[in-house]
């Protein structure tokens, strides 16, 4: 997980990487110290010729939020001399070499250049995941129970998982490179359903570049900010497209050498795109074949919804020391062109209007920088394409069949704060979204809200237990059926989760192996959402007991 | 650099502040809410009944156009209540008082590749049709109605319910539709019969719908509900979702069959409800009240009467009013629809105890068919003495006596008039689109005694054949005001609401003639509106439905003679508001164009 001022956690691999790297320093430095002690004109002039290399500056450390790049060596890669060849019966076989020109025997021994190559590579993997099993102690599967949109993960998670393989390079210490694709692994998995078969998405297909400070991606990509772990939500920015950006450092103070930034600006635009397989954004449709029988498919509707942002995020540590403040200022546009589609019911075409909307949004955090401690507030707005999930398509229109008159508007807190045995995470919201249909009363019109917090107490290095309660509503502009009351859904939720954590004390120390029993507690309006022919609709509470675990370890989604 | 972070912060707090605004809680309006019920009806016949079919009125929402299919009439338009509360201004100006909206509660969805736009396949009794909106918005459109002082009167239907079961005649477990036999048998001397049968809607049969094997019959064929959530066929809660609630005898095929009348189920498989059992009765009586109670309506026209026993009836009127006036609701109209052209059958719906008006199908026949309908043909045209001699039974036919509890009118003064509604083809297709004679008609429609309706879409010249053609979409029209005919019915609903005499007097006619052809006074009718309810208001109507010529108010030596001599009266449906002296005598001689018609009142009574 993300989150503002965390220190940087480094994985097994990363320690290996290290140690290679040293190695590598180590016998370019015997390879230098070798060339120095065969005096020789070739030798001289090579040195010469080389001289004293001025290294360009290292990059600024990489903001937490900026497309990330690939990491820095300790060092400076020191610049390798010319190989030595002391080779009397052969030509030079090394690249750079001149062409033979018949060398025998005991003419004297001369240097051939190699270009050096400053170039590192190497494969990493990453991974992020959940898996559980759980009872509802009735003698089925345990099961999700929220009413709102963002409420706690726990119980309504459900399985995922990710897979990371990502390829980072460095040419030198302007240049790098990363490609990033990740799998992710949607339930159910084989062995709960019995199925071969597994939903797998493409979360992440990307490649990245830095030079300086700035640093430029294309691909696709989830491309998020901050989130809140107890709601499994990125209340700020979380886009999923396909398209490009680019970010930099715009601005950096430091208030004595070698301190941490006391003030950086980093600015970030995006653009992508989304053409979601649905009619209201694409559709094919046979015609007749130009050539011979039968039909080909043409593209009767395409018009995918074009996403630009921008991302200004402020750094602030007045002291210059890890903890300090962080400022977001965000934005979106969406776009979504006018088009036709043939009503598959009637095969009358129909038009679809034009589209579009924006959102503005704010993120305050301050961060102590140790032991993952924060606080966060976030504020967002949005207006009619732009308050609509990206990933799915709007479901009620204004009259015009646009987004018009849609918003919505949300309001979070989200914090962690840790000391000695002891962490408590705390999260809540509040979201008011309004559909653009010309109906006073709508399922698509409503105000909602979550509280969550979680205690834990650390019992010794590895384990803890962790409380969770949870209280959460859905206010629907629409009558409860059979009453003459507003339908205003709440849940409460009590949780207790015992756990294993190898990588140490933390809220966010992963991998954590789990036991859960939480029970939700259900009003009447809440049931009134479920169909009569669901249990859902009958039982006021759930009981969800089972097993799990959650993990991450270097994924560039969740450094 | 400060610069920098103040511009940072100042645009974090606009970013906040545009979110402000949007903050508050969402709510039912209150106009969604549980109305407080009342009365908001003084004498029905004071009113004008503008009958709309939710679905082709105006599509007030696009998010309940489900599975909507433009431009094909037996398949859902997209026409919702929000339509009809956003175009409450349209039929203000229509001058009608009095909005008739099809059946509301949730239907089978579709059968047989034609949708239940109509409302009149009910599955569930409590739930509102999605199509149209949600109790809420219901509330909100006769909340909105009534704040333009127009009532709401709810299509209901007691007598059957969609098509929710078949009748599994030959015991598979699933329904059929067989076709069996081949015609006659070349040179075999024999023939093989072709017979089609259906399990959704199978014919009459006496003893009840039989199961048959190829051995011959095998007793009652059993009642299979089907389960078909995705059409929304399936059984609904209660004794309607279980055999016992239906009387399981087969499609109707003859209508003069009383015993198939009522027990038989109407055509296209609608199953008729055993409406004499005493759970069902109740069933029938709580759940339509409900409506009322729910949404404040103000009366229900009720479907397909003559197919439910009269005891029915009676307890279902006399229940329904006493738990609505128990809540503060008085003069509820129920009225009945009887698709007959016998006017004792018709009457006898309205008989003590009973309902307090019916749709008033012989006038439909007699009146608008025969003499303005066929004004084109003198061949098929019947003389206005025919509509003196429909209207001379109203007082023997109908009850003359107001129910107890009900309207404060009697039946026999508050029928419902009508030229054509969505069961029949409109009044300008058989008219062969003769506009005269529509305007024509609707001067009689509007004068006469008892309460107008007005199908939508008359005032734009719909001119549709039989169903679904007669059920157009009204907001392809964009909904103008300025067409001649909507002016006309907008000028009769003024003279209305000026002259008490046009609504409450009591009927005289003063002329008919059998004469259609070339006679003096062929197609002259006149009647005056006087008396009764109406205090010293008088009016008299003057139409000539001959559509050839202009006709007279005499033949011969024989003159309209009036009940009002000496006094002069004004044509105020004319422009020009032509006066008229009647002399001593009483006797009035005016001539009147072809197919048009005056309306006279006294210049002492004369409004502006």
């Amino acid at each position: 997980m993300l989150r503002p001022g965390t220190p940087v956690r480094r994985s097994s691999s990363f320690v290996i990487r290290r140690a290679l790297l040293d190695l590598r320093g180590a016998s370019l430095i015997l390879s230098a110290l070798a060339t120095v002690l065969v005096p020789s004109s070739a030798s001289a002039q090579t040195s010469k010729s080389s001289g004293p290399v001025q290294l360009p500056a290292p990059p600024p450390p990489a903001a937490v939020d900026i497309a990330p790049a690939a990491p820095a060596p300790s060092t400076p890669a020191p610049t390798a001399p010319d190989a030595l060849v002391t080779s009397d019966t052969s030509a030079p076989s090394v690249p750079g070499a001149p062409p033979s020109a018949g060398v025998r025997g005991n003419e004297p021994a001369r240097v051939v250049t190699e270009t050096p190559s400053a170039h590192e590579g190497r494969f990493e993997f990453g991974s992020y995941g959940r898996v559980y099993a759980a009872s509802d102690l009735r003698g089925g599967t345990g099961r999700g129970t929220n009413v709102v949109a963002f409420g706690p993960r726990i119980v309504d998670e459900g399985n995922y998982a990710e897979l990371e393989l990502r390829r980072e390079d460095k040419w030198n210490e302007r240049v790098k490179g990363r490609v990033v694709a990740t799998l992710a692994l949607f339930p159910p998995f084989f062995h709960f359903s019995g199925k071969p078969e597994q939903a797998i998405g493409v979360r992440n297909l990307y490649a990245q570049g830095t030079y300086d400070n700035v640093t430029m991606w294309a691909g696709s990509r989830m491309y998020r900010g901050d989130d809140v772990y107890l709601l499994n939500w990125w209340p700020l920015d979380n886009q999923n497209t396909v398209g490009g950006g680019v970010g930099a450092p715009i601005y950096k103070s430091t208030a004595a050498p070698g301190s941490s930034p006391q003030y950086e600006t980093i600015l970030q635009l995006h653009a992508g795109q989304q053409r979601l397989d649905n009619p209201y954004q694409f559709q094919k449709v046979p015609v007749v074949a130009p050539f011979g029988f039968g039909t080909v498919d043409v593209t009767k509707l395409d018009r995918p919804r074009t996403i630009e942002t921008l991302k200004l995020t402020q750094f602030i540590r007045p002291s210059g020391g890890p903890g300090g403040f962080k400022a977001i200022l965000y934005g979106e546009l969406h776009q979504l062109s006018a088009g036709t589609y043939s009503d598959p019911l009637t095969k009358v075409d129909r038009g679809l209007p034009e589209d579009s909307g924006w959102m503005l949004g704010s993120q305050l955090t301050y961060f102590t920088g140790k032991r993952d401690t924060y606080a966060s507030l976030v504020m967002r707005h949005a207006r009619g394409i732009a308050s609509y999930d990206p990933l799915a398509v709007p479901i009620t229109f204004a009259l015009d069949r646009t987004t018009s008159g849609a918003s919505e508007t949300q309001i979070a807190i989200s914090g962690n704060y840790e000391q000695e045995e002891f962490s408590i995470l705390w999260a809540a919201y509040v979201r008011f979204f309004r559909d653009g249909s010309p109906a006073a009363t709508s399922t698509a019109k409503y105000d909602e809200g979550a509280a969550v917090v979680r205690p834990s107490v650390f019992l010794g290095e590895y384990f803890g237990i962790s409380l969770e309660g949870s209280y959460q509503q859905r206010r629907l502009a629409t009558l409860q059926p059979g009453t003459n009351d507003q339908l205003n859904a709440s849940v409460t939720k009590v949780g207790v989760i015992p756990y294993f954590s190898p990588a140490g004390r933390g809220s966010y120390k992963r991998p954590q192996i789990r036991l859960l029993y939480v029970a939700s507690f259900r009003d009447s309006a809440t049931r009134a959402l479920y169909p009569v022919e669901d249990v859902f609709n009958q039982r006021s509470t759930e009981h969800f007991l089972g097993i799990g675990a959650e993990w991450w370890f270097n994924s560039s989604s969740y450094p | 650099m400060r610069t920098m972070q103040s511009t940072i912060v100042m645009a974090m707090l606009a970013a906040c502040a545009c979110a402000l605004p949007e903050i508050g809680c969402v709510s039912v309006p209150d106009d969604g809410k549980q109305p407080a019920l009342g009365t908001h009806v003084d004498d029905w016949r004071d009113e004008v009944v503008y009958q709309v079919l939710t679905d082709r009125f105006a599509n007030g929402d696009v998010n309940n156009d489900y599975k909507v299919r433009p431009g094909y009439l037996a398949r859902f338009q997209g026409g919702d209540w929000q339509g009809l509360i956003d175009h409450l201004d349209y039929i203000k100006e229509l001058g009608v008082t009095t909005l008739w909206i099809s059946p509301v509660v949730k239907n089978v969805e579709t059968d047989a590749d034609v949708d239940s736009y109509h409302g009149y396949w009910a599955q569930d009794l409590t739930q509102t049709n999605p199509h149209f909106g949600d109790l809420a918005q219901l509330r909100r459109l006769t909340a909105a109605a009534h704040d333009k002082q127009l009532k709401v009167v709810l299509d209901i239907v007691t007598n059957h319910m969609g098509q929710v079961f078949y009748y599994d005649m030959n015991l598979n477990g699933h329904p059929d539709i067989n076709i069996g036999g081949s015609g006659p048998l070349q040179g075999a001397g024999s023939k093989s019969d072709i017979t089609r049968i259906t399990e959704y809607d199978p014919d009459w049969d006496p003893r009840g719908v039989q199961a048959f094997t190829s051995l011959g019959n095998a007793g009652r064929a059993p009642i299979i509900f089907i389960q078909d959530p995705s059409i929304n066929r399936i059984p609904m809660a209660g004794i309607l979702g279980t055999a016992r609630g239906y009387h399981g005898f087969g499609r109707i095929l003859n209508y003069d069959d009383e015993k198939q009348r009522m027990l038989g189920d109407f055509p296209g498989g609608l199953k008729d409800v055993a409406t004499e059992i005493p759970e069902v009765r109740a069933e029938m009586i709580d759940k339509y009240t409900r409506w009322a109670e729910l949404t404040d309506l103000d009366g229900f026209r009720i479907d397909t009467v003559k197919h439910v026993e009269y005891e029915f009836w009676t307890e279902f009127a006399t229940k329904v009013r006493a738990r609505l006036a128990a809540q503060g609701k008085n003069k509820f109209l129920m009225f009945g629809e009887a698709f007959d052209g016998n006017d004792k059958l018709l009457g006898s719906y309205t008989q003590p105890g009973m309902l307090d008006s019916v749709f008033y199908f012989t006038q439909h026949f007699q009146v608008f068919r025969d003499v303005f309908q066929s004004a084109h043909d003198e061949n098929a045209q019947k003389g206005t003495d025919q509509i003196q001699k429909l209207w001379a039974d109203r007082a023997v036919n109908y009850n003359t006596q107001p129910q107890a509890g009900g309207t404060g009118i009697a039946p026999s003064k508050s029928l419902v008039n009508f030229m054509d509604n969505h069961d029949v083809s409109r009044f300008l297709f058989e008219a062969l689109g003769d506009k005269d004679a529509l305007r024509n008609a609707l001067t009689l429609l509007m004068t006469e005694e008892g309460i107008p309706c007005v199908y939508y879409g008359t005032e734009q010249d719909f001119a549709g054949g039989n169903d679904p053609s007669n059920r157009e979409v009204l907001w392809n029209t964009g909904f103008p005001t300025t067409g001649d005919t909507f002016r006309h019915i907008s000028k009769l609903a003024r003279l209305r609401v000026k002259y008490a005499g046009l609504r409450r007097g009591d009927t005289n006619v003063v002329y008919s003639t059998a004469h259609v052809k070339a006679e003096e006074d062929a197609g002259i009718v006149a009647y005056e509106r006087a008396g009764g309810d109406a205090g010293d208001s008088y009016a008299l109507v003057v139409i000539n439905s001959n559509a050839r010529h202009m006709s007279t108010t005499a033949d011969g030596a024989k003159a309209m003679k009036l009940t009002k001599p000496g006094v002069t009266l004004v044509d105020v449906l004319d422009p020009e508001a032509k006066t008229y002296a009647v002399p001593a005598s009483g006797e009035l001689r005016v001539i009147v164009l072809a197919q048009r018609a005056m309306i006279l009142v006294p210049q002492d009574q004369l409004k502006p």
